[in-house]
């Protein structure tokens, strides 16, 4: 609890950027988190597009009806009904017997699903790293809303689940659990990864997937999560370097995955068309995600984390 | 086509080089990117990897291979032939006097003349010789028979206008004499045909006139005299202003002395007629005057006429010096009258038997010239001296007796000391017996050799024979003597050390050198300056010639003193003092006494003296193009009359048989495509840079539009 309340009360000067603060478990990674930012991140919840259904009652509404304060509906008595629930000030103005209904508040499962396939390792800054920080601040948020949160690394064909976390407390154990993920060596099928980590979901919950979609089949990547039944958040990160490449002349791409090679001449008419290109594909996962009622947020990798976490997520309602 | 040089076609070969250096450039940098996904789907980018579909939209390339094309066309000199307009040979006469300095065609009518001689010479055939004459006093020629046309056009651009009067006669005479070395031979004269004097000789080719000028506004100052008045007091200057032009005009005259304004006189001026201009009352103290044509109305600075070469002239105001002048005789009365009539001359006379010390001038100043009258004294004054019928042999001349009337022989027309003299009825009854030493030159010649006048520098001092008693002739009676006498006293004075009347442009002027002096220099106009040294030291050589009188305006001329000369003569190299005496003049009397009367001035021998050069010539003058007819007519058609010396037989020059014909290299049209490619390359290989600076401007532009509307 010292380390919690250290968090909470801001009593403890911010670290300086990349310097470990003097309570990070040495699992963390100190460079990409500092103390004031975890503050900051204390007083966000997520926004939840609709009440989901949870096993553990937590900091959210549930459709179902329980046992809660927070007044929901009335219903006509039925045989069997627990009589605690009768509304008798009702029935002496209406004479008839009408339950009272509450909103049942439960617990949710925020699943983190890190992209972590070669291509994700490039970029400046690693569009990786970002991801991880943009991970670790979601991942805090549901901790700190008493959600579960587990972390999950798309890597090879397999999703690799961490161990659910609960309570804010948890939260150094997130942190090492993001900083023990590493870029895959080879290649990286997303479809078979995603599939393997929709199997690992236990009912319906949160995900939200961090990826680059850089695979060919991210399209059905989105489909078949958002198949799923839980809130989908998709959070795509490019780097400054693919949203706006500064390449010239004659050149010969490789990819860092596939190693597959590609000749191109790269003038102003060939970059033109590449960000057209860039667009419409980008453009493409924006409907899916829209059509599928998920929600998708394309994002930079040099992009600040505060302003990603307290403006651009607020402003697209990911974050309340 | 044909082409000049048909093997640098081979360049062509470049062609395939260039290809197949475009399909070797194959090398690419290699940028590692974390997924080529979105590249692949890039068309364009995709069609790019296969080397001929690139080659097909290669821009570039297409332009690089125009290139190589047209600079081998360039290097192979293509051309097209058609007939010549010219003959194979041509002599081309570019006037070059001053009224083709004339502003009425812009800039002026040499340069328009270059321009037109430079395009007619385009129709030179193959090969052709071009000979290029500069016609303006005398004829030069600046380029001969060359066939390199550049150099031609070289020469002709650097021929400059002159100030002097011209004389075409003298240069198509040479052009004939080069024309007649060719058998196709032609003769082009570039000129704006105002002649002064239309040239009469014929010419041995066919003549081309290339005329130009236009219009004959102008002007002219064409006369400038400074003179005593009679009084001896005051002096005045006479300008006389000719209107050359078909309309009156109203014109300003400024004299200005010593470069300082001193009068202004308005001039109306009639057509073609001249106006006399008299300003009497000349400063004194004022050595050159200078006459100024200028426009009516001062706020307007422009030229007021067309020919601004004649509107300024110049004249040197003849310096106040009295000459002294001892006459040592019994007393001729002919020869005092005449000696009397003198300007500026202090006249004394004494005896022989007085002669001696004691008539040396207890002023300090030596006599100017001495007349010994058929008396010699046993030492010669080492001043100028005129012997008139030496008894006896002296260093001035061995006498071998007497001559009964000896008749005069043939005259030297460029004798100067005969300018104006007309002897054909003196007789003379008679003349000592001399004969002409080697120091002098003979100016009347006698019988058999024997002189009768003769002049020279003997021990660097004038001296003068006369071998005969004016009053045993009837000389005295004619108009001639007193000429001849000012002539002769006027050398002997040493008064023509420079002209005193004004020089004609490009005319040599004969300037002697003083005593004391080993050399002159002379300062032109322009401040540069000139060092006539003569290359003898010899008793005849104290007169040199000065040859570039080119430029309009005052030349001053300064001796170069000699240090290892005799001290001045005015020093005390003369033997003065000896006998002093109350009187300047010692025992001479005066006899006579002209020009100022104030003291005299002691005249330093070395002192600078100035003369003036002007124009003054009407015919310069009228600018009004002439008649090329009459120049054309002096040619000779071909076949009409054959040229003398021509070898036209046979040979592959024969106009006859062949017509020539010419040819038009091709290489602007060509020069203008390589720029063109070069052009369209340099924009296509940095487009996308411009691309970027035409949305960054229209970013910016679109930015400040926006600003005030949303603020």
């Amino acid at each position: 609890m010292t380390e919690r309340s250290s968090l909470a009360d801001g009593a403890s000067p911010p670290a300086a950027a990349g310097t470990r603060p003097v309570f990070l478990p040495s699992e963390v990674d100190p460079t990409v988190f500092d103390e004031a930012f975890l503050r900051q991140l204390e007083r966000l919840l997520l926004l939840m597009r609709s009440p989901v259904r949870g096993g553990l009652k937590g900091g959210r509404r549930s459709v179902k009806r329980g046992q809660s304060v927070e007044f929901a509906d009335y219903r006509e008595y039925a045989l069997g009904d627990d009589l605690r629930q009768l509304d008798w000030n009702v029935y002496a103005r209406l004479e008839r017997l009408f339950v009272k209904l509450f909103v049942e508040e439960e617990d949710v499962t925020v699943t983190l699903l890190l992209d972590a396939s070669m291509s994700m390792a490039k970029g400046t800054p690693s569009k990786l790293v970002f991801a991880k920080r943009a991970a670790a601040a979601l991942g805090y948020i549901g901790l700190a809303s008493e959600d579960r949160v587990t972390v999950s690394a798309l890597t090879g064909r397999t999703a690799r689940r961490r161990a659910a976390l609960r309570g804010s407390g948890r939260v150094f154990r997130l942190l090492a659990d993001l900083s023990a993920i590493e870029a895959a060596d080879g290649p990286t099928d997303l479809l078979a990864a995603a599939r393997h980590a929709a199997a690992q979901l236990h009912g319906r919950g949160v995900v939200v997937l961090l990826s680059d979609l850089l695979d060919p089949a991210a399209d059905r990547v989105i489909r078949e999560l958002a198949a799923t039944g839980s809130e989908l958040i998709v959070l795509h990160v490019l780097s400054p370097e693919e949203l706006d490449p500064q390449l010239e002349g004659d050149l010969r791409l490789v990819d860092t995955e596939t190693e597959e090679r590609v000749d191109i001449t790269a003038d102003l008419a060939t970059i033109d068309a590449y960000k057209a290109r860039l667009a419409d594909w980008m453009g493409a996962f924006a409907d899916l995600a829209a059509r599928r009622r998920a929600s998708y947020v394309d994002l930079a990798s040099d992009q600040n984390l505060a302003e990603l976490m307290f403006a651009e997520l607020r402003r697209r309602r990911v974050l309340g | 086509m044909p082409f000049a040089t048909p093997l640098a076609l081979l360049g062509l070969l470049f062609l395939p080089a260039v290809i197949a250096m475009y399909l070797l450039k194959l090398r690419r940098d290699e940028a590692v990117v974390p997924s080529t996904l979105l590249w692949t789907r890039l068309v364009a980018d995709v069609e790019a990897n296969a080397p001929w579909q690139r080659l097909r939209h290669s821009l570039l390339l297409l332009l690089q291979l125009l290139l190589v094309i047209a600079l081998a066309l360039l290097a192979a000199r293509p051309f097209l032939e058609r007939p010549a307009g010219l003959a194979r040979d041509i002599v081309l006469v570019m006037d070059t006097s001053a009224s083709m300095s004339a502003t009425d065609v812009v800039p002026d009518r040499l340069t328009a003349a270059k321009q037109v001689a430079i395009e007619a010479l385009k129709d030179l055939p193959t090969g052709g010789k071009v000979s290029v004459i500069a016609a303006d006093r005398s004829a030069r020629i600046v380029v001969n028979e060359s066939n390199d046309l550049s150099r031609v056009r070289q020469a002709i651009e650097g021929i400059p206008v002159t100030q002097s009067r011209g004389d075409l006669g003298d240069a198509l005479e040479l052009a004939s004499k080069l024309a007649a070395r060719s058998g196709d031979a032609q003769v082009l004269v570039a000129t704006d045909a105002a002649l002064a004097t239309t040239p009469t000789g014929k010419v041995a080719a066919p003549v081309k006139v290339l005329t130009v000028g236009r219009e004959r506004k102008n002007q002219a100052i064409v006369a400038l005299a400074v003179r005593t008045s009679p009084s001896a007091v005051t002096r005045s200057v006479f300008t006389s202003v000719a209107n050359l032009d078909l309309d009156s005009a109203a014109r300003r005259l400024e004299l200005w002395g010593d470069d300082r304004l001193l009068e202004v006189r308005d001039v109306h001026l009639d057509p073609q007629a001249r106006s006399d201009v008299l300003i009497d009352d000349l400063p004194k103290g004022v050595g050159t005057v200078e006459v100024r044509l200028v426009g009516a109305d001062p706020a307007v600075v422009a030229a007021p006429d067309q020919l601004p070469v004649d509107d300024r002239a110049w004249a040197v105001v003849p310096p106040d010096r009295t000459r002294l002048v001892l006459v040592v005789g019994s007393g001729d009365p002919y020869l005092e009258t005449a000696l009397s009539y003198l300007p500026d001359v202090e006249l004394y006379g004494v005896t022989p038997a007085e002669y001696g010390p004691k008539t040396e001038r207890t002023d300090g100043r030596p006599w100017d010239l001495v007349v010994f009258e058929s008396f010699l004294p046993a030492t010669l004054p080492k001043t100028p001296v005129l012997a008139i019928s030496p008894p006896t042999s002296s260093p001035l001349g061995d006498v071998s007796g007497t001559l009964k009337d000896p008749g005069i022989g043939t005259l030297d027309p460029d004798e100067p000391v005969l300018r104006f003299v007309d002897l054909s009825t003196t007789h003379i009854a008679e003349a000592a017996k001399l004969t002409t030493p080697s120091w002098a030159r003979t100016i009347i010649p006698g019988p058999r050799g024997a002189p009768l006048l003769y002049s020279g520098t003997h021990d660097g001092v004038n001296q003068a024979v006369l071998a005969f008693e004016p009053r045993r002739s009837d000389l005295p009676l004619q108009v001639a003597f007193p000429i001849l006498l000012a002539n002769l006293t006027g050398e002997l004075l040493g008064s023509s050390t420079a002209p005193t009347e004004a020089v004609a442009p490009g005319t040599p002027v004969q300037l002697v050198i003083p005593s004391g002096a080993k050399g002159l220099t002379v300062t032109r106009p322009d401040g540069t300056t000139t060092e006539l040294v003569p290359t003898t030291t010899a008793g005849t050589s104290a007169a040199v010639t000065f040859a570039g009188t080119d430029q309009l305006g005052i030349y001053t001329v300064t001796p170069m003193v000699d240090p290892a000369a005799s001290s001045r003569p005015s020093g005390s190299g003369a033997p003065s003092g000896s006998a002093p005496s109350a009187t300047p003049a010692g025992t001479a009397r005066p006899l006579a006494s002209t020009g100022a009367s104030e003291a005299p001035v002691v005249v330093d021998p070395l002192a600078p003296v100035r003369f003036a050069v002007d124009l003054f010539d009407v015919g310069e003058s009228t600018i009004a193009p002439g008649s090329a007819a009459a120049i054309v007519a002096l040619g000779t058609q071909p076949g009409a009359s054959p040229a003398p010396g021509a070898s036209g037989v046979g040979g592959a020059g024969s106009p006859a048989t062949e017509r020539p014909t010419t040819r038009d290299e091709l290489w602007v049209p060509i020069v203008l495509a390589v720029l063109a490619f070069l052009c369209v390359e340099w924009a296509l290989y940095h487009r996308d840079g411009l691309v970027k600076l035409r949305r960054t401007i229209g970013e910016r532009l679109g930015r400040s539009g926006a600003g005030p509307a949303t603020g």
